[in-house]
């Protein structure tokens, strides 16, 4: 038996947490806010070949390669640099700056020279064929209250582009995101637990956001996570886009390594063999009742049944899942319909059925089977993945790239070598001397320690103070305290105005330059608060609604009721159909998001959508649409994934 | 500090207080390069570093493994210079050119399908420093392959590549096999080059039947067709794009496609007429490219100094006033001057505006729609093979497909 996490240093976790970088792109002089219509695209191959000692290794990535082509979409936001037509321009200085300053902030040492790498990327999301990156800060330390953090490297690199299509054989990618630049910060194995892994990032995430120039989309920051428990291998986990994500992600995850672990005890006491027996069960009668088998017999597909020896009790039960170890695997190759013994009576066969068919397959205690609906031809290849996944439950915890899901991770692949890089020969070295140094130095703004201290000798309470600099409206509070005093409330005030998950900063500002000018009494903030209204001078009103899903929005309403920030005040109805493009536009622009949160994705984008029609439509009817849209979308992308 | 490093050696360096391991790269007389364990490589000042501790020395590699050497008709890569086939040893970060036909079909895997591959570097040169004896001792090489029946492809530099195919086609008249010339616009280390169709593309063409020397290049900015180009009449009109090439005054005289299908269009196939090297080449012509406020004395020492000089003109072929009794002066010295446009597209013409008359006037040559390079090495090769009066006949007669009197865009 294991014995648990309570023992801390059990459980090893690194992160490494990537911003985008707002300004122009890393190595041209496109915006990366601007310009994303499309203008075009046009076709690449790639090749990938190498000197080096595992051949093997190459050659699956030449056989992964084969006969895949990738189309590249231009956009108005991307030149010759992004379709890899002409050669890298040195990088902006304003970007590499804000690295030197994030570099600081984490205690890092400043290289002496930054030297750009090419590191190979085949999947097809660098036009290039390669990632650029290279280090500028080593070897610092992160403190927080509780928890000091090494730091291993913080990277400037490049943003791979947004893929819009996978069509299998060919993937459809946009140039639009394509070379803005990202800082990575990536943390030594220190952290031992989800909770301090969230404050982490959380700490981290705040300090990095001093330096001003870190963009601010929904999308813009992520996370991977590198986790590791004894006797376990490292999986690294892909893709997490929020906070909170990485609490719960990480939770599930060290639940699944332990019971792996638990799993290869068991099985280590067993008959335990790869030796899987195979048998064509496409005519037999056991699947006349079963929707999911029938239909694919129908559709031309087979059904074969397969020996799982000693894995019984241990595919699925009480919180052993290798069941669905199996099945990710299969996944992952576009293989969908496996059914093992540890499931069923379900899936329309029942418990006469699944005995019979135990019998064929061994039938001793600890004997189990599996079952798989799929093309013909493919059941060698089927075969082959079970009996690797079958052989390494023996060992524990396989070392994998893991992709974060809702509820958990999910497999993506076997974790990679160590990457392939090679120096970036069209970007000479950048010498990062001591007087420019100490120059970048004096740009360091001050940390968020002091900041708060700051705000706190302003009256703020600390926690407020905390708020403010994490939803950066830390300069709207202090001017709001400078201009009408009682600090405590401008705080509640205004941590109400930015409760929303998109903040409403026009809004906000509109307002704090309305009560610097016009010298209203703090007592007045109560009643909006209170009441949600508020009347100004010369008739004028403060609204504040709740219309917005999980949040305030703050409106401004002249003396005959039309409402002066925005476009229109009145609700619209949709029947132009506007609200539904837009709404469509931004489900499509996030389709990825979609695909790997599903219907989670919801509050996300409705931020998106309420950045554009905020008090325009009635919020009930923009979720409904917006619900719809996505639910259509996960649907088609999961009738999309079974017919691969 | 240790001085005895070699790249590939495990070492231990003390930088700025902190202490790695990585593998040593290199080291000038300012920075000491070295290979963390991630792969990034770190350039640090040598003044920034206590120490450099050797950990153990680099193993080299065993050679490649020995490949096919490819099935299919033969076809023989002949290498000048400028990559088109190479491969990365991570480990160090080298990028290594390859040098012989078995490195050559190790970087480019997919040849062994197409053809049986014998490769030959003859010179590895930046196409800007090829010289006209160059191009003779690759006419040489050419040559003695095609003589056997072989197709020949030759990488190049893409920078003067238009020059060495013309000067090949004229110094091998009627060759019995294809001569293919090829490049890249981005180096074969990146797994997006051109250099992968393109080579493929120009063994597919050298296996084919044409009898003209021709340049294979990418269409377009997509993997997705090449264009095959008369060696004469091709210009890189790009300094960076893939589709820098272009065929001028001309269409490409076919394409290949993704699946490597040849599609010829009007193209000259190998007869069987006699197959001929010219062996000479004159070192005495020059090429000017004529502009507002050129002064005279450039022109005399370009004149002076040459046997025969090709001047770029502007529009239909003019050049200031000031200079027709200079062309009329070298002109009765039995010297050649002959007039091409610098805007390569479209042919000059003399006749339509009286500067043009009277150049002809002087005595100048109005060569058609001949590129400038091309007229600059045809005139080199005549010169070097042809007495005077057979180099200017010949100079307005279409030999190789340089000329053209139709043109339809």
């Amino acid at each position: 038996m294991r014995f648990l996490i309570e023992e801390q240093n059990d459980v090893k976790i690194g992160l490494e947490i990537h911003f985008q970088v707002s300004g122009r792109k890393l190595f041209c002089e496109c915006k990366g806010e601007e310009g994303k219509s499309e203008l075009g695209a046009f076709t690449r191959r790639l090749t990938v070949v190498s000197g080096e000692k595992s051949e093997k290794d190459i050659a699956a990535i030449q056989e992964s390669m084969k006969g895949k082509e990738f189309q590249y979409v231009k956009t108005e936001n991307s030149c010759l640099v992004e379709m890899d037509e002409e050669p890298p321009h040195p990088p902006g200085k304003e970007t590499l700056e804000t690295a030197i300053i994030v570099s600081l902030i984490l205690g890092c040492k400043i290289v002496d020279n930054v030297h750009f790498m090419r590191k190979i990327v085949i999947d097809g999301s660098n036009t290039s064929g390669f990632q650029r990156t290279g280090i500028v800060g080593l070897h610092g330390i992160f403190k927080t209250d509780s928890k000091k953090v090494g730091i291993a490297s913080i990277t400037l690199e490049e943003e791979a582009c947004k893929k819009i299509r996978d069509e299998g054989n060919r993937v459809v990618y946009s140039l639009d995101r394509l070379g803005i630049p990202l800082i990575e910060i990536s943390t030594d194995p220190d952290i031992h637990t989800p909770k301090e892994a969230r404050e982490i990032a959380q700490s981290i995430g705040l300090a990095v956001r001093q330096s001003g120039m870190i963009r601010r989309e929904a999308s813009s920051i992520r996370q991977d996570l590198n986790i590791s428990i004894r006797g376990g291998n490292r999986v690294e986990i892909k893709g997490v886009q929020s906070l909170s994500q990485i609490e719960k992600v990480l939770a599930k995850e060290i639940e699944r390594q332990e019971s792996l672990l638990e799993i290869a005890d068991i099985l280590r006491k067993r008959a335990v063999s790869a030796n899987l027996r195979l048998e064509d069960l496409t005519s037999s009668t056991y699947f006349k009742n079963s929707d999911l088998f029938a239909s694919g017999i129908k559709s031309g597909k087979k059904v074969y049944g397969f020996s799982l020896p000693g894995l019984s009790g241990v595919l699925n039960r009480g919180k052993f899942r290798l069941g669905r170890e199996i099945a990710e695997r299969l996944r992952a190759v576009g293989i969908g319909g496996f059914v093992h013994s540890d499931e069923l009576p379900n899936y329309g066969i029942d418990e006469i059925a699944k005995s019979e068919i135990s019998l064929k397959f061994g039938g001793g205690d600890y004997d189990a089977f599996g079952l798989v609906v799929l093309e013909p031809g493919r059941i060698e290849e089927c075969i082959e993945i079970v009996q690797g996944r079958v052989l390494e439950s023996l060992k524990g915890v396989p070392a994998e790239t893991r992709g974060a899901t809702d509820n958990g991770t999910r497999f993506l692949r076997p974790l990679p070598g160590s990457s392939r890089m090679y120096p970036e020969t069209d970007i000479p070295l950048i010498p990062l001397d001591s007087k420019y140094l100490k120059e970048v130095e004096n740009l360091v703004p001050p940390t968020v320690e002091q900041r708060v201290a700051y705000l706190e000798s302003l009256g703020i309470p600390r926690q407020e103070a905390f708020n403010s600099l994490w939803k950066e409206y830390d300069d709207v509070l202090e001017s709001f305290v400078k201009d009408y005093g009682n600090p405590k409330l401008c705080a509640k005030f205004l941590s109400v105005v930015y409760s929303t998950e998109v903040p409403d900063l026009d809004a906000a500002r509109f307002l704090a330059g309305r009560f610097s000018k016009g010298n209203i009494p703090v007592e007045s903030l109560e009643p909006l608060y209170r009441e949600r209204e508020f009347v100004l001078p010369k008739g004028k009103k403060i609204i504040l609604s709740n219309d917005a899903p999980g949040g305030y929005s703050l409106w401004i309403q002249d003396e005959n009721g039309k409402e002066e920030i925005g476009t229109s005040y009145r609700m619209k109805s949709d029947s132009s159909g506007e609200l539904v493009g837009i709404v469509e536009k931004v489900v499509q622009d996030n389709e990825e998001l979609i695909r790997e949160r599903g219907e989670d994705s919801f509050k996300l984008l409705m931020g998106s959508v309420m950045k554009q029609v905020r008090g325009q439509y009635e919020g009930r009817e923009i979720s409904e649409i917006l619900s719809k849209k996505i639910r259509e979308r996960v649907t088609k992308g999961e009738q999309a994934g079974q017919k691969r | 500090m240790s001085d005895d490093l070699e790249a590939g050696d495990r070492v231990e360096i003390k930088w700025k207080g902190s202490t790695f391991s990585g593998t040593y790269i290199s080291r000038d007389s300012r920075i000491t390069v070295v290979k963390l364990q991630s792969g990034y490589n770190l350039s640090l000042d040598n003044s920034s570093i206590s120490s450099i501790q050797l950990l153990s020395k680099h193993v080299p590699k065993g050679p490649l493994k020995e490949g096919p050497a490819g099935k299919g008709k033969p076809v023989f890569i002949l290498g000048t210079g400028g990559t088109i086939a190479s491969y990365v040893d991570y480990e160090t970060g080298a990028v290594k050119p390859a040098r012989t036909s078995q490195e050559m079909l190790y970087a480019q895997p997919d040849l062994a399908k197409i053809a049986a591959i014998d490769a030959e570097i003859v010179m590895n040169i930046l196409s800007e420093d090829m010289q006209k004896g160059d191009w003779l001792r690759i006419a040489k090489k050419i040559y003695d392959k095609i003589s056997q029946g072989e197709g020949v492809t030759i990488t190049h530099g893409t920078d003067t590549l238009s020059f060495t195919s013309s000067a090949i086609s004229f110094l091998i008249e009627n060759p019995k096999a294809p001569v293919v010339f090829t490049a890249s616009q981005r180096s074969p280390d990146r797994p997006s080059s051109d250099a992968f169709l393109n080579l493929k593309g120009a063994v597919k063409v050298a296996q084919s039947d044409v009898g003209q020397v021709c340049v294979v290049m990418h269409s377009s900015i997509s993997d997705d067709e090449l264009s095959i180009h008369s060696g004469v009449r091709l210009r890189k009109m790009h300094s960076s794009r893939r589709d820098a090439f272009k065929s001028i005054n001309s269409e490409p005289i076919g394409t290949v496609d993704k699946n490597l299908e040849i599609h010829w269009r009007n193209y000259e196939r190998i007869n069987s007429r006699p197959m001929k090297i010219y062996e000479n080449i004159s070192e005495r012509v020059g090429l000017v490219y004529f502009y507002p406020g050129m002064n005279e004395e450039l022109l005399h020492k370009f004149a002076d100094t040459n046997d025969g000089l090709i001047i770029a003109g502007t529009g239909l072929g003019h050049v200031t006033n000031r200079f027709v009794p200079l062309v009329k002066e070298y002109v009765s010295q039995d010297k050649i001057i002959g007039i091409t446009t610098q805007c390569l597209f479209g042919s000059v013409n003399l006749d339509v505006y009286s500067t043009g008359r009277n150049l002809l006037e002087a005595g100048v040559i109005p060569l058609h729609d001949m590129l400038p390079e091309v007229a600059y090495t045809k005139l080199s090769f005549l010169l070097g093979n042809f007495d005077l009066d057979e180099t200017k006949r010949l100079m307005t007669t279409n030999i190789r497909g340089e000329i053209s009197d139709r043109r339809t865009e």
